[in-house]
Protein backbone atom coordinates (compact mmCIF):
# COMPACT_ATOMS: atom_id res chain seq x y z
CA UNK A 1 0.00 0.00 0.00
CA UNK A 2 1.11 3.59 -0.80
CA UNK A 3 0.44 6.23 1.55
CA UNK A 4 -1.49 9.33 -0.63
CA UNK A 5 -1.61 11.61 2.52
CA UNK A 6 -1.03 11.85 5.83
CA UNK A 7 -2.14 14.58 8.47
CA UNK A 8 -1.77 15.17 12.37
CA UNK A 9 -4.81 12.08 13.38
CA UNK A 10 -5.65 10.24 9.87
CA UNK A 11 -3.96 8.77 6.91
CA UNK A 12 -5.18 7.77 3.71
CA UNK A 13 -3.32 4.70 1.49
CA UNK A 14 -4.23 3.31 -2.07
CA UNK A 15 -3.78 0.01 -2.93
CA UNK A 16 -3.12 -0.32 -6.36
CA UNK A 17 -3.79 -4.54 -6.13
CA UNK A 18 -7.50 -4.12 -4.80
CA UNK A 19 -7.94 -0.51 -6.79
CA UNK A 20 -9.19 0.90 -4.08
CA UNK A 21 -8.22 3.18 -0.59
CA UNK A 22 -7.86 3.15 2.75
CA UNK A 23 -8.25 5.75 5.17
CA UNK A 24 -6.77 5.24 8.77
CA UNK A 25 -9.41 7.07 11.22
CA UNK A 26 -7.12 6.09 14.22
CA UNK A 27 -10.02 3.74 15.95
CA UNK A 28 -10.22 2.29 12.41
CA UNK A 29 -9.22 1.69 9.34
CA UNK A 30 -12.04 1.62 6.71
CA UNK A 31 -12.00 0.55 2.67
CA UNK A 32 -13.63 3.11 0.54
CA UNK A 33 -13.77 2.63 -3.29
CA UNK A 34 -13.47 6.10 -5.47
CA UNK A 35 -17.09 6.58 -5.82
CA UNK A 36 -17.02 6.46 -1.45
CA UNK A 37 -14.22 8.59 -1.39
CA UNK A 38 -15.67 10.92 -3.32
CA UNK A 39 -18.35 10.98 -1.29
CA UNK A 40 -15.98 11.07 2.18
CA UNK A 41 -15.13 14.77 0.11
CA UNK A 42 -18.79 16.16 -0.21
CA UNK A 43 -19.66 15.09 3.11
CA UNK A 44 -16.05 16.93 4.67
CA UNK A 45 -16.64 19.75 2.63
CA UNK A 46 -20.90 20.78 3.53
CA UNK A 47 -19.54 20.26 7.48
CA UNK A 48 -20.19 24.39 8.89
CA UNK A 49 -16.96 24.31 10.80
CA UNK A 50 -18.17 27.64 11.54
CA UNK A 51 -21.25 26.23 13.37
CA UNK A 52 -18.87 25.06 16.29
CA UNK A 53 -18.13 28.19 17.39
CA UNK A 54 -21.67 29.35 17.48
CA UNK A 55 -23.20 27.81 20.54
CA UNK A 56 -26.67 28.34 19.40
CA UNK A 57 -25.92 25.50 16.32
CA UNK A 58 -23.30 23.09 17.55
CA UNK A 59 -23.10 23.38 21.53
CA UNK A 60 -20.52 21.11 22.16
CA UNK A 61 -18.51 21.00 18.48
CA UNK A 62 -18.52 17.66 17.29
CA UNK A 63 -19.71 16.05 14.36
CA UNK A 64 -20.83 12.78 13.28
CA UNK A 65 -19.84 11.06 9.83
CA UNK A 66 -21.36 8.54 8.40
CA UNK A 67 -19.22 7.09 5.86
CA UNK A 68 -19.70 4.13 3.22
CA UNK A 69 -23.67 4.26 2.56
CA UNK A 70 -23.89 3.84 6.23
CA UNK A 71 -21.29 1.03 7.03
CA UNK A 72 -19.47 3.12 9.35
CA UNK A 73 -20.18 6.18 11.68
CA UNK A 74 -17.61 8.37 13.28
CA UNK A 75 -17.96 11.17 15.80
CA UNK A 76 -15.64 13.75 15.39
CA UNK A 77 -14.53 16.94 17.45
CA UNK A 78 -13.50 20.73 16.03
CA UNK A 79 -9.73 19.73 15.65
CA UNK A 80 -10.32 16.64 14.21
CA UNK A 81 -12.87 17.91 11.78
CA UNK A 82 -10.38 20.88 10.74
CA UNK A 83 -7.59 18.12 10.46
CA UNK A 84 -9.75 15.74 8.20
CA UNK A 85 -11.04 18.53 5.79
CA UNK A 86 -6.97 19.24 5.40
CA UNK A 87 -6.51 15.81 4.66
CA UNK A 88 -8.95 15.09 2.11
CA UNK A 89 -8.30 18.18 0.12
CA UNK A 90 -4.58 17.24 0.26
CA UNK A 91 -5.21 14.02 -0.83
CA UNK A 92 -7.08 14.91 -4.24
CA UNK A 93 -4.36 17.62 -4.68
CA UNK A 94 -1.70 14.22 -5.02
CA UNK A 95 -4.13 12.18 -6.47
CA UNK A 96 -4.26 14.83 -9.47
CA UNK A 97 -7.81 15.60 -9.84
CA UNK A 98 -8.11 18.36 -7.81
CA UNK A 99 -6.04 21.95 -8.82
CA UNK A 100 -4.92 24.28 -5.74
CA UNK A 101 -6.91 27.03 -4.77
CA UNK A 102 -4.15 29.25 -5.36
CA UNK A 103 -4.53 28.92 -8.60
CA UNK A 104 -8.30 28.77 -9.07
CA UNK A 105 -8.43 31.93 -7.76
CA UNK B 1 26.64 -1.15 -7.28
CA UNK B 2 25.67 1.45 -10.12
CA UNK B 3 24.08 -1.51 -11.68
CA UNK B 4 22.09 -2.57 -8.59
CA UNK B 5 20.45 0.77 -8.24
CA UNK B 6 19.29 1.04 -11.47
CA UNK B 7 17.35 -2.65 -10.66
CA UNK B 8 16.06 -1.34 -8.03
CA UNK B 9 14.86 1.80 -9.17
CA UNK B 10 13.39 -0.22 -12.17
CA UNK B 11 11.56 -3.06 -9.70
CA UNK B 12 9.98 -0.17 -8.37
CA UNK B 13 6.57 -0.15 -10.17
CA UNK B 14 4.79 3.72 -10.39
CA UNK B 15 1.80 3.79 -8.37
CA UNK B 16 -1.17 3.07 -10.62
CA UNK B 17 -3.48 6.44 -11.72
CA UNK B 18 -6.83 4.92 -9.66
CA UNK B 19 -8.31 8.39 -9.33
CA UNK B 20 -7.79 9.68 -13.16
CA UNK B 21 -8.54 6.19 -14.35
CA UNK B 22 -12.23 6.30 -12.41
CA UNK B 23 -12.39 10.12 -12.91
CA UNK B 24 -13.01 12.25 -16.24
CA UNK B 25 -13.01 15.89 -14.91
CA UNK B 26 -10.96 17.36 -12.32
CA UNK B 27 -13.26 17.81 -8.72
CA UNK B 28 -12.85 21.83 -8.81
CA UNK B 29 -14.68 21.32 -11.78
CA UNK B 30 -17.52 18.99 -11.13
CA UNK B 31 -17.83 21.24 -7.52
CA UNK B 32 -18.74 24.36 -9.70
CA UNK B 33 -21.26 21.90 -12.43
CA UNK B 34 -22.33 20.78 -8.80
CA UNK B 35 -23.45 24.77 -8.18
CA UNK B 36 -24.85 25.16 -11.54
CA UNK B 37 -26.94 22.12 -10.93
CA UNK B 38 -28.51 23.98 -7.62
CA UNK B 39 -28.34 27.13 -10.43
CA UNK B 40 -30.17 25.75 -13.13
CA UNK B 41 -32.97 23.65 -10.44
CA UNK B 42 -33.61 26.91 -8.80
CA UNK B 43 -34.78 28.85 -12.38
CA UNK B 44 -36.96 25.70 -13.02
CA UNK B 45 -38.47 26.55 -9.48
CA UNK B 46 -38.72 30.13 -10.24
CA UNK B 47 -40.17 29.47 -13.32
CA UNK B 48 -42.68 27.55 -12.13
CA UNK B 49 -43.23 30.21 -9.93
CA UNK B 50 -44.01 32.73 -12.23
CA UNK B 51 -46.39 30.38 -14.24
CA UNK B 52 -47.91 29.90 -11.30
CA UNK B 53 -48.61 33.69 -11.06
CA UNK B 54 -49.62 34.28 -14.51
CA UNK B 55 -52.13 31.64 -13.89
CA UNK B 56 -53.71 33.09 -11.47
CA UNK B 57 -53.99 36.63 -12.99
CA UNK B 58 -55.57 35.84 -16.22
CA UNK B 59 -52.38 35.62 -18.46
CA UNK B 60 -52.47 32.27 -20.07
CA UNK B 61 -50.32 32.68 -22.81
CA UNK B 62 -47.09 33.20 -20.66
CA UNK B 63 -48.14 30.84 -18.17
CA UNK B 64 -47.76 28.48 -20.88
CA UNK B 65 -44.53 29.90 -22.12
CA UNK B 66 -43.18 29.83 -18.42
CA UNK B 67 -44.12 26.66 -17.84
CA UNK B 68 -42.41 25.55 -20.96
CA UNK B 69 -39.14 27.64 -19.37
CA UNK B 70 -39.28 25.19 -16.30
CA UNK B 71 -38.98 22.42 -18.07
CA UNK B 72 -35.89 23.49 -20.15
CA UNK B 73 -34.24 24.53 -17.05
CA UNK B 74 -34.85 21.25 -15.91
CA UNK B 75 -33.63 19.66 -19.07
CA UNK B 76 -30.43 21.61 -18.67
CA UNK B 77 -29.92 20.52 -15.04
CA UNK B 78 -30.25 16.78 -16.48
CA UNK B 79 -27.71 17.34 -18.97
CA UNK B 80 -25.17 18.71 -16.58
CA UNK B 81 -26.30 16.09 -13.72
CA UNK B 82 -25.64 13.07 -16.37
CA UNK B 83 -22.12 14.59 -17.43
CA UNK B 84 -20.93 14.38 -13.83
CA UNK B 85 -22.37 11.07 -13.09
CA UNK B 86 -21.21 10.00 -16.55
CA UNK B 87 -17.74 11.71 -16.01
CA UNK B 88 -17.03 9.13 -13.29
CA UNK B 89 -17.94 12.12 -10.51
CA UNK B 90 -20.72 12.79 -7.76
CA UNK B 91 -23.92 14.79 -9.10
CA UNK B 92 -25.47 15.84 -5.86
CA UNK B 93 -29.33 16.73 -6.23
CA UNK B 94 -30.10 20.08 -5.39
CA UNK B 95 -32.03 21.84 -2.44
CA UNK B 96 -34.53 24.49 -3.56
CA UNK B 97 -35.66 27.12 -1.10
CA UNK B 98 -36.33 30.66 -1.15
CA UNK B 99 -38.62 31.01 -4.21
CA UNK B 100 -40.07 34.07 -5.24
CA UNK B 101 -44.10 33.86 -5.73
CA UNK B 102 -44.42 37.65 -5.53
CA UNK B 103 -45.08 39.74 -8.70
CA UNK B 104 -46.13 43.38 -9.31
CA UNK B 105 -46.84 43.01 -12.74
CA UNK B 106 -46.15 40.97 -15.81
CA UNK B 107 -43.39 43.59 -16.85
CA UNK B 108 -41.63 42.27 -13.34
CA UNK B 109 -42.18 38.48 -14.19
CA UNK B 110 -40.06 39.12 -17.12
CA UNK B 111 -37.68 41.43 -15.80
CA UNK B 112 -36.62 39.07 -13.23
CA UNK B 113 -36.95 36.11 -15.88
CA UNK B 114 -34.34 38.20 -17.45
CA UNK B 115 -31.96 38.70 -14.64
CA UNK B 116 -32.24 35.00 -13.64
CA UNK B 117 -30.75 34.57 -16.84
CA UNK B 118 -27.82 36.97 -17.15
CA UNK B 119 -26.93 35.49 -13.97
CA UNK B 120 -27.04 32.00 -15.29
CA UNK B 121 -25.03 33.00 -17.64
CA UNK B 122 -22.41 34.46 -15.96
CA UNK B 123 -22.34 31.38 -13.88
CA UNK B 124 -21.22 29.42 -17.32
CA UNK B 125 -18.70 32.08 -17.93
CA UNK B 126 -17.29 31.45 -15.07
CA UNK B 127 -16.77 27.79 -14.69
CA UNK B 128 -16.02 27.81 -18.59
CA UNK B 129 -12.95 30.02 -16.76
CA UNK B 130 -12.17 27.47 -14.33
CA UNK B 131 -12.01 24.64 -16.37
CA UNK B 132 -9.17 26.44 -18.56
CA UNK B 133 -7.19 27.22 -15.13
CA UNK B 134 -7.34 23.82 -14.38
CA UNK B 135 -6.87 22.45 -18.08
CA UNK B 136 -10.33 20.42 -17.75
CA UNK B 137 -11.29 20.30 -21.42
CA UNK B 138 -13.52 18.51 -21.71
CA UNK B 139 -15.79 20.20 -18.92
CA UNK B 140 -14.97 23.63 -21.29
CA UNK B 141 -16.33 21.85 -24.60
CA UNK B 142 -18.91 20.21 -22.58
CA UNK B 143 -20.18 24.32 -21.62
CA UNK B 144 -19.92 25.68 -25.01
CA UNK B 145 -23.69 24.47 -25.90
CA UNK B 146 -24.54 26.39 -22.62
CA UNK B 147 -23.10 29.36 -23.77
CA UNK B 148 -24.89 29.15 -27.34
CA UNK B 149 -28.31 28.52 -25.04
CA UNK B 150 -27.85 31.23 -22.69
CA UNK B 151 -27.75 33.40 -25.95
CA UNK B 152 -30.87 32.44 -27.02
CA UNK B 153 -32.60 32.41 -23.59
CA UNK B 154 -31.52 36.02 -22.97
CA UNK B 155 -32.74 37.77 -26.34
CA UNK B 156 -36.58 35.58 -25.67
CA UNK B 157 -36.68 37.48 -22.36
CA UNK B 158 -35.18 40.74 -24.18
CA UNK B 159 -38.08 39.93 -27.05
CA UNK B 160 -40.34 39.75 -24.98
CA UNK B 161 -39.86 43.39 -22.42
CA UNK B 162 -39.37 44.80 -25.68
CA UNK B 163 -43.13 44.13 -26.66
CA UNK B 164 -44.10 46.17 -23.21
CA UNK B 165 -41.71 49.12 -24.46
CA UNK B 166 -43.40 49.00 -28.11
CA UNK B 167 -47.36 48.36 -27.13
CA UNK B 168 -47.61 49.51 -23.35
CA UNK B 169 -48.27 48.17 -19.69
CA UNK B 170 -51.91 48.52 -19.15
CA UNK B 171 -55.23 47.07 -20.22
CA UNK B 172 -55.66 45.48 -23.42
CA UNK B 173 -52.14 45.85 -24.20
CA UNK B 174 -51.08 43.47 -21.73
CA UNK B 175 -54.03 40.92 -22.81
CA UNK B 176 -52.14 41.42 -26.59
CA UNK B 177 -48.42 40.82 -25.08
CA UNK B 178 -49.60 37.67 -23.17
CA UNK B 179 -51.56 36.92 -26.75
CA UNK B 180 -48.06 37.15 -28.46
CA UNK B 181 -45.72 35.51 -26.12
CA UNK B 182 -44.37 31.76 -27.00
Amino acid sequence: MKTICRSKFYALYQSDEERCHYLDMGQKTIKLSFCQLLALRHKVQEIAIEDHFDSAFNKHGFETLMLCNKEHLFILNTLETLDLKELVEKSFFKLGIAYPASVLV
Amino acid sequence: MRSYIWYFCRKQKKMKDIARQQMSIKVSTMDALNEQIKMEGKASASYLAMASWCDQNGLPGSADFLYKQASEEREHMMKIFTFINDAGGNAISPEITNVNHDFSSLEEVFETALEQEIAVTKSIHKIVSLSRKSEDYAVESFLQWFITEQLEEEKSMRDILDLFQVMGTDGIALKLIDERIK
